[in-house]
């Protein structure tokens, strides 16, 4: 043990103060971020329980041959640091790739301990040669990517990206308009004109649906309609007599179906008559 | 580290230091060594092999969070221990130095990118600002250590008497 004797009215000298109050300002600021991060663990941990809830979706033909889907979801945030910045980006293309449509949500902050409500809506086109026309068709499995961006506790920045495949139900699943014997009648031919479909979405489909039957040279043979009012998983199959224009033969030539919904008007492709 | 004995009774005017013993030095070295080692080394490595149990990939390797914690509680045991002596500032400066290219390795690192089990979905956290704000503990250490240095060469054992006071 060395023992020296120095005179106590000298104080430490300035080069010494300096050095020792950088180290308690280092001690200081390492104390501070280990409690910070120590808290944000924690924080972070009740934050992964966070719940992610989606309200009913729904889905309605509209205007402009589109099919709009919208709802909201919640996120609730049960940790004690804000959830800031919250951008949340949707894409979905069909089997083979083709981009139907996006959605973009935020930016937004939850605060800590609080819930935040998100609304969404993606419109689908599904007009005749449109991207999304296969969707009035054909169930199939849809490609939905999602991006997600947040920054956690001011300091941690994440990126979430979701890939799945979610299935579609087509509310026109295994549709055909087909055009029967034509008989003749006190001089009056009329053709048996039959559309059937399943409804495989999730929508009531209501609205009507009107078709005209062309003949070869493509000359308009006469017509009709239905109303419609298809639940989902229902089956739409009626038969409708068209009274033939005189001279004018169905055979070779097609039908032209038309839906009408909301007041608009989307056109199907035509369905050839042998 | 020695100095003479004071022959005189301290006075009101004087005070003296007393420096701890090697043994007391070493002793109280490693018991800070043991906190520092939970804390530094074995509450990461803990964290680490938690998430590599839960089938995903960890952002460092085990064995360097180890390596780089036992480096720096070495170096920080041996600071200590020879702070009666000029050697502390160049090693107060040693631990700053490791201590900031460990940072700056941990920060080559970030974002953390991986994939949750089901491959549906990836995340890539990014932690590059807390750990930055983090070094400015090694940068104010390494002046501390500098001006140390300074003192040490210029005025030896100045600084013995407020740093081991009697």
């Amino acid at each position: 043990m060395s023992v020296l004797l120095v005179p106590t009215h000298r104080p430490p000298p300035a080069i010494y103060r300096v050095a020792r109050a950088l180290r308690w300002i280092g001690v200081i600021v390492l104390v501070l971020l280990i409690l910070f991060a120590g808290s944000v663990a924690y924080s972070a941990y009740e934050a992964a329980h966070a719940t992610v809830e989606s309200r009913q979706l729904t889905g309605v033909l509209v205007a402009n041959g589109t099919i709009d889907i919208s709802g909201s979801f919640t996120l609730s945030n049960p940790g004690i640091y804000p959830i800031g910045g919250l951008e949340l980006a949707v894409h979905v293309a069909n089997e083979t790739g083709v981009h139907l449509a996006s959605v973009v949500v935020g930016p937004d902050t939850i605060d800590g301990g609080s819930t935040g409500l998100f609304p969404i809506s993606l419109q689908l086109p599904i007009s005749a040669s449109s991207a999304a026309e296969s969707l009035l068709f054909l169930d199939q499995y849809l490609m939905v990517r999602a991006w997600a961006n947040v920054t956690y506790a001011y300091l941690f920045p994440l990126s979430v990206s979701l890939s799945e495949n979610r299935s579609w139900g087509a509310p026109f699943e295994g549709f055909s308009a087909t055009a029967g014997t034509p008989t003749l009648s006190n001089g009056t031919v009329t053709t048996p004109v039959t559309l059937t479909w399943t409804n495989h979405a999730s929508f009531v489909e209501q609205g009507s649906i009107s078709f005209v039957v062309e003949s070869a040279s493509q000359a308009n043979c006469g017509g009709g309609a239905f109303s419609m009012d298809v639940a989902p998983g229902a089956v739409f199959d009626q038969t409708q007599g068209v009274t033939m224009s005189t001279g004018c033969s169905p055979a070779g030539g097609q039908i032209l179906v038309s839906l009408s919904v909301g007041g608009s008007t989307t056109t199907f492709p035509p369905e050839p008559i042998p | 580290m020695s100095a003479p004995s004071a022959k005189a009774a301290p006075s009101p005017e004087v005070i003296g230091y007393r420096v701890p013993s090697l043994g007391y030095r070493i002793l109280i070295a490693a018991l800070r060594m043991i906190a520092s080692f939970v804390l530094f080394v074995a509450l990461p490595v803990a964290v680490l092999g938690y998430v590599h149990s839960r089938g995903l990939a960890i952002p460092i390797s085990i064995a360097a969070v180890t390596t780089w914690g036992l480096v720096l509680l070495a170096l920080t045991a041996a600071r200590y221990i020879l702070k009666p002596t000029v050697a502390y500032g160049p090693l107060s400066i040693a631990v700053a130095a490791v201590f900031f290219a460990y940072l700056y390795y941990l920060v080559s690192l970030s974002p953390y990118r991986f994939v949750l089990p089901g491959g549906s979905a990836s995340i890539a956290a990014g932690y590059s600002l807390f750990l930055e704000l983090l070094m400015i503990v090694p940068v104010v250490e390494m002046i501390a250590g500098v001006l140390t240095t300074i003192e040490d060469v210029a005025w030896p054992r100045e600084r013995l008497p407020f740093d081991y006071p009697a």
